[in-house]
């Protein structure tokens, strides 16, 4: 199910965490790493990004530590600094290899996802609870999503207890989301889910949205039983009425009523038959719906939905403004925002202006995915300093010295490193530390040398 | 102000802008010295507030960018400074490697010569790089103490006299979402002239204050009342808040700021006219949308380039019939 062009899981986001997995590892050693320079500032940053993730998680077995052992090994001399490096270099060259221009369809997207709550989520036929696999890969499917949705929006609707309970607000932001879903004890599952109040709370979620995106609702659902108030086949129509798509990742077994709601909706419907079939059956929700109706067409080339589209770009009132009334609910505020054309006040955006009818869009939301478009050239690893007349005493972004003697490399694991640590911006000519190197072409998308 | 703050200070150091600063007279205007005197006396405030502050400050030159001065020793002056009795040594190291390098800086432009715009995504990015390496340092020194990343509260502080630069819409966005990532305030002071659309989106998405400077006599008070809490502090005290947030773009085709874009659905590309070809992917878009969009144009037209900001106000907003 791959899209088709470019950047996927192994770039940004999802890389970040695969490597922190791989780390958590190191950290039992530091005494064995005995590395100095490079591979001492590599082994750093990397702990450090260990240490956040470890606050997200609190509990060991979460992280599928298991897996550092397959991509670490120790070296002849069995020390792991050439292996550090090895994952350093790797990530350099995987850069190096990524298409220069990667561009990706997107529409605008709305999200509820819904996750499972309820006692049965406790099992442990998927290691190490359907509770905590599913709140890890709920966190992946997140950062991937927002990834390929750089547009979309999601919320986040818990079951427990019979009822839905509202976890996180419809966000662009996926730290945001993140947040939402990071503090496991808050969402310790307890009693029976109920689907349809689950989504009926995630359908009035999304209805002031334009008519332009979609709606859709994921459910991750690991119980047999569903407590509902009302009849759900009622909440069936309203859906179809709104035209918002569920899919159900199920955990236990196929229920009918599952099975209608994903067929009628026009979502999709799996059982997951083990812990890699579940993400499978998740991540194959992440690409937009219509992008993988072209996919399964097979036709790369063709595009079908793409359009230009006219959008707004609002002006943001604050909460200290003089409070008038908004034309999505009539009601006094003081904050919100106003529609570029008419000057109509709304009080969210995305959505389609109410009087004007043009589609009102925050423009750092835009934004947010131009660095897949304009990315910043890789950096050339500076072997010596013979053909430089005069090398830089300092690293032009952060300004650490350079030092002075090269370091011995490790193997073939250097491949690809500066031996001084000096990484050279092909358009502006100025030398970056390794830490720079890395944040550069990772985080800011943008040559503090040149700007591009 | 228990924990530690970094600050990283951002310079708009533009002669030009600098010199029809000091000549206006509406509002009253501020010499670069006057200035450059009252920044040194609230730079010396943040480094005396606690021991463990530190301090980077970057100067934004035209079509320049260059670090002037790092409390952790990164840039020295090449002058040797003669010791003062009656000054803090800190202050006085400050003080003197700060005005040295912009005195020197300043005097090598050529003021015949039209003016490069300045080189504030290049401080950006290099605020953004100290930063960021000040936090991996700080989280390995002091290992295993819980909430090291955050003892650092670090943020950045870009004094602006220079109007909007749209040609680098894209690089400021990427360095805001990357400040967001690394949890950085921006924090905006704006001097002189129009507001800056970019930098007010910069304060707002990354929960700093934007303050437009209304009595340039009072910058001083203005820079310690706002801008000396750290941010941890601010919810305590209630600093300016931004009037209102302005989230107009740059298009791509002619980098201008636009209110209303046509936007590719593929690549999300901002353009100000229908264009039948993504310039940036290359995506054919359909003749039926291209006239529509056309025939709706004198709509979007209509509206002018730039918005005027002042008389539109929030209060005339028309309440829905019905
Ligand atoms: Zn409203
Ligand atoms: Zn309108
Ligand atoms: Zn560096
Ligand atoms: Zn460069
Ligand atoms: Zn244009
Ligand atoms: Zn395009």
């Amino acid at each position: 199910m791959a899209p088709p062009a470019g950047r996927r899981i192994g770039d940004d986001f999802v890389d970040d965490s695969d490597s922190d997995v791989s780390i958590t590892g190191l950290e039992d050693e530091p005494s064995r790493t005995k590395s100095k320079g490079k591979g001492k500032a590599i082994d750093r940053n990397k702990k450090d990004k260990g240490k956040a993730k470890a606050k997200e998680q609190p509990y060991a077995w979460e992280a599928s530590y298991t897996r550092s052992w397959e991509t670490v090994q120790e070296d002849e001399a069995g020390r792991l600094e050439g292996a550090v490096q090895d994952l350093i270099a790797r990530g350099r060259r995987r850069r190096l290899l990524a298409p220069a221009a990667a561009i990706r369809r997107t529409i605008i997207r709305h999200l509820v996802l819904v996750l499972d709550l309820s006692s049965a989520m406790m099992d442990r036929d998927m290691r190490p609870t359907r509770f905590d696999l599913m709140l890890q890969y709920a966190r992946e499917f997140v950062t991937e999503w927002f990834d390929q949705n750089p547009l979309g929006q999601i919320g986040v609707v818990g079951m427990r207890g019979g009822l839905g309970e509202r976890i996180g607000e419809m966000s662009g932001n996926p730290q945001d989301v993140l947040k939402a879903i990071s503090e496991r004890h808050k969402l310790e599952p307890n009693g029976e889910p109920s689907l349809q109040n689950a989504i009926e709370m995630a359908r009035s979620s999304m209805s002031h949205l334009p008519t332009h995106s979609s709606r859709e609702i994921t459910i991750i659902f690991g119980s047999l039983t569903t407590c509902d108030p009302g009849n759900i086949h009622d909440t069936l129509d309203e859906c179809l009425k709104d035209r918002i798509r569920i899919s159900i990742v199920a955990l236990a077994a196929e229920m009918k009523i599952c099975r209608d709601l994903c067929e009628k909706t026009g979502g999709q419907f799996g059982v997951a038959m083990n812990e890699g079939h579940f993400k499978d059956l998740l991540f194959e929700l992440i690409p937009p719906p219509a992008q993988r109706a072209v996919a399964r067409a097979g036709g790369p080339g063709a595009n079908p939905a793409a359009d230009l589209m006219i959008m707004g770009f609002p002006m943001r009132l604050p909460d200290t403004s003089p409070p008038s009334l908004c034309v999505c609910h009539s009601q006094m505020k003081s904050e919100g925002f106003l529609c570029p054309r008419c000057l109509a006040k709304v009080c969210d955006v995305p959505t389609d202006c109410d009087i004007c009818g043009l589609m009102i869009v925050s423009s750092p939301h835009l934004a947010r995915s131009y660095h897949h478009l304009f990315p910043v050239k890789p950096y050339a690893a500076v072997m010596s300093l013979e053909d430089t007349p005069d090398p830089s005493k300092r690293c032009h972004g952060c300004s650490v010295a350079f030092r002075d003697t090269p370091s011995t490399m490790f193997g073939a694991a250097g491949e690809g490193m500066s031996p001084l640590g000096r990484y050279r911006c092909p358009e502006c000519h100025n030398d970056f530390c390794t830490d720079c190197d890395v944040f550069v072409h990772d985080v800011v998308h943008c040559c503090p040398g040149c700007g591009k | 102000m228990d924990k530690p703050s970094h600050l990283s200070v951002i310079l708009d150091l533009s002669p030009t802008q600098w010199a029809l600063c000091a000549q206006s007279a509406n509002p009253t205007g501020i010499t670069l010295q006057t200035f450059l005197s009252q920044l040194l006396a609230f730079l010396n405030a943040h480094i005396a507030c606690k021991d463990e502050n530190t301090l980077a400050v970057f100067g934004a030159f035209p079509g320049q960018s260059g670090m002037l001065y790092s409390s952790t020793g990164e840039i020295t002056s090449a002058r040797t400074e003669s010791t003062d009795a009656n000054t803090y040594r800190p202050f006085r190291t400050l003080d003197s490697t700060l005005m040295t390098l912009i005195a020197e800086r300043l005097e090598s432009y050529d003021s015949t010569t039209e003016e490069a715009p300045i080189g504030l995504v290049g401080c950006l990015t290099k605020a953004l790089c100290y930063i960021n390496r000040a936090i991996t340092t700080s989280s390995s020194s002091v290992t295993e103490i819980e909430g090291a990343v955050a003892s650092v509260d670090p943020r950045i502080l870009v004094l602006s006299v220079s109007p909007d630069q749209s040609s680098t819409y894209i690089p400021i966005m990427n360095s805001i979402f990357s400040a967001q990532k690394l949890k950085v305030t921006i924090d905006v002071c704006k001097i002189f002239g129009a507001e800056n659309v970019f930098l007010q989106q910069a304060a707002h998405l990354t929960g700093g204050a934007y303050v437009q400077v209304e009595r340039t006599d009072a910058l001083l008070q203005y820079m310690m009342m706002s801008f000396l809490p750290p941010p941890a502090i601010r919810q305590l005290i209630s600093v300016p808040t931004q009037d209102r947030v302005d989230f107009r773009a740059a298009c791509f085709c002619h980098k201008r700021i636009v209110e209303i874009g046509f936007v590719c659905s593929v690549c999300l590309s901002i353009f100000c006219q229908p264009v039948p070809v993504c310039s940036t992917c290359r995506t054919k878009f359909p003749i039926k949308t291209l006239q529509r969009l056309r025939d709706a144009r004198p709509l979007a037209a209509a509206a002018p380039p730039t918005k005027p900001l002042a008389p539109k106000n929030g209060t005339a907003t028309p309440a829905r019939p019905g």
